[in-house]
């Protein structure tokens, strides 16, 4: 019993701690957007609150916080408080799985824990994708609950995407999967541990460049971001499924949509960039430092993850929105083929050569 | 093989990347063009048609005569004018009363431009949201505060002046005229 209980609450610190890292980035992500997208843009961004406007999130989230709380008249009350949850808990819960550093494992009170990793199970993508799934619905929901042609729009938009594309991130993950032979996280990025060329993005026998490709393009498919924000394309739909939606519930589906950036950009990092692995072995704290090895790993994996972050970012300052069209079109013509095409092409290479 | 290069660009995103390398130029040599507003402003031109204010000359008298020509030339009926004899002085006149709807005003100038003795002017103020819109209906007395406060030095430069106004001022003959 007692043991139990030490192990409930050593993962309740393991989760506040998560949520606590994962909040923290979603706030330098709310800056830090505005901030990129301002250079590049050859404007200044938030620059009022605090030195260069670095305390603006704080700003962001006690203004949401003190705002008023509208339902609109003809809105299902119960599914219009129902769908920002149901957009949040599947976002944050992706990262359960998540191994953010060495897969070390420590002894607290006689019980041996990992302390990088909320929960090692050995499906770990297959949860994260099932459970990104259900956050579609939390968009579909508040689409339509919010008794709005604009919501509603947006909320059957997301739909058509979200399935669509997840569908590719599902299919280009395969080939990693056919490599590394595990769906757990910590298993794919150990079998890429050493140098760099033995990261999955350019691993031989067979290089995932096509899946890598297919997968960040489809990720920001899935995440509602430019240039595929057509659920809530703002020139169009006002701010699609979250037209009607004010203060914290506004808040919720916001979070939401940075929490998802950062889940996809962790993935993208352990699935194709080796995880917390270094470039190269001299890169981490080695020999008498070894100790030290994990501080190395986070390091490391904080750099990929914020790559793609950028990446994001960069992509929303250079490209315009996609016509809807095009997004299906582009989806089920060039992905969808180029995706299969890399696991036919991919589990005959691992079955010629074997690792 | 014009077929095959379009082929290659498009597979590999070249257009795409040719857009990303633009805006990463523009966050490495980052030089914003935004002023930050409040605590920095630009310069406005002298030219420029802010707030209207009326003038008055060098000894502090009123320079309008409530000829009511603003009136009749602003197109959306911003001023009325109250037009009154100078008392004793049968022969003189002047605006008794004169208030300007700023609510309405579109800053067009032509009240300015109307003007036979440049009673009115465009002072390059623009600061002037309120909290009640009754405080944009001003009065005679606070469009010569304004006037007094945006022009101190009373005339207008002479190249800027009517040509009739203009005429009567000295070193108008010196003046370079414009080519028209």
């Amino acid at each position: 019993m007692t043991e139990i209980g030490l192990r409930a609450v050593i993962s309740l610190a393991q989760i506040a701690a998560v949520m606590g890292v994962v909040m923290l980035t979603v706030m330098i992500l709310t800056l830090a957007e505005r901030k990129v997208l301002g250079w590049m843009q050859d404007r200044m961004g938030p620059m009022e609150v605090g030195p260069y406007g670095i305390l603006q999130p704080i700003a962001d989230g006690l203004k949401l916080f003190f705002k008023e709380d509208i339902v609109p008249a003809g809105a299902n009350k119960f599914l219009f408080s129902l769908a920002p949850i149901l957009a949040l808990v599947p976002a944050l819960i992706g990262f359960a799985v998540i191994p953010f550093g060495p897969n070390d494992t420590i002894e607290v009170f006689g019980l041996q824990i990992k302390p990088f990793i909320v929960s090692d199970i050995n499906i770990g993508i297959l949860y994260i994708l099932a459970f990104t799934s259900i956050g579609a619905y939390g968009i579909i929901l508040g689409g339509w609950a919010s008794n709005s042609k604009y919501s509603l729009l947006g909320g059957l938009r997301s739909a058509a995407q979200i399935i669509s594309y997840e569908l590719n991130v599902g299919l280009a993950i395969v080939g990693v999967i056919l490599l590394s032979g595990s769906l757990s996280l910590v298993k794919i990025t150990e079998a890429q541990s050493g140098w760099f060329w033995n990261w999955f993005v350019i691993a031989l026998p067979f290089p995932q460049i096509f899946a890598f490709v297919v997968y960040v393009i489809s990720s920001v498919a899935e995440t509602n971001r430019l240039p595929f924000d057509l659920p809530e394309a703002e020139s169009e739909l006002v701010a699609g499924f979250f037209t009607e939606y004010s203060g914290m519930r506004f808040a919720f589906f916001f979070i939401a949509e940075y929490a998802n950036m950062i889940l996809v950009s962790c993935i993208a990092a352990i699935l194709f960039l080796g995880g917390w692995n270094a470039p190269a072995p001299f890169l981490q704290f080695n020999g008498s430092l070894a100790n030290l090895a994990w501080l190395s790993g986070i390091f490391w994996f904080t750099v990929k993850v914020y790559f793609f972050l950028f990446l994001f970012f960069w992509i929303r300052a250079t490209l315009p929105r996609l016509r809807y069209d095009q997004l299906m079109r582009f989806g089920w013509k060039v992905m969808l083929p180029i995706a299969l095409a890399n696991i036919l092409i991919t589990s005959i290479a691992a079955y010629l050569f074997p690792r | 093989m014009m077929n095959f290069k379009t082929w290659l660009k498009s597979i590999t995103f070249y257009e795409i990347l040719v857009g990303m390398r633009a805006t990463m130029k523009h966050l490495l040599h980052y030089k914003p063009i935004t002023l930050q507003y409040p605590h920095e402003k630009r310069t406005l031109p002298d030219s420029y048609r802010g707030m209207l204010a009326l003038l008055r000359y060098d000894d502090g008298t009123e320079k309008c005569v409530g000829c009511d020509l603003c009136e009749a030339a602003c197109p959306s009926r911003v001023i009325r004018v109250v037009s009154s004899e100078v008392p004793g002085e049968p022969t003189k006149r002047f605006a008794k009363e004169y208030y300007m709807d700023m609510t309405r005003c579109l800053f067009c100038g032509l009240c300015v431009q109307a003007c036979p003795v440049d009673a009115l002017g465009m002072t390059r103020e623009f600061e002037w949201s309120v909290y009640d819109k009754r405080q944009l209906h001003l009065n005679k007395q606070q469009l010569l505060a304004i006037g007094d406060r945006s022009y101190p030095v009373r005339e207008k430069r002479l190249e800027l002046q009517h040509p009739n106004v203009a005429f009567f001022n000295v070193a108008y003959k010196t003046l370079p005229q414009k080519a028209s």
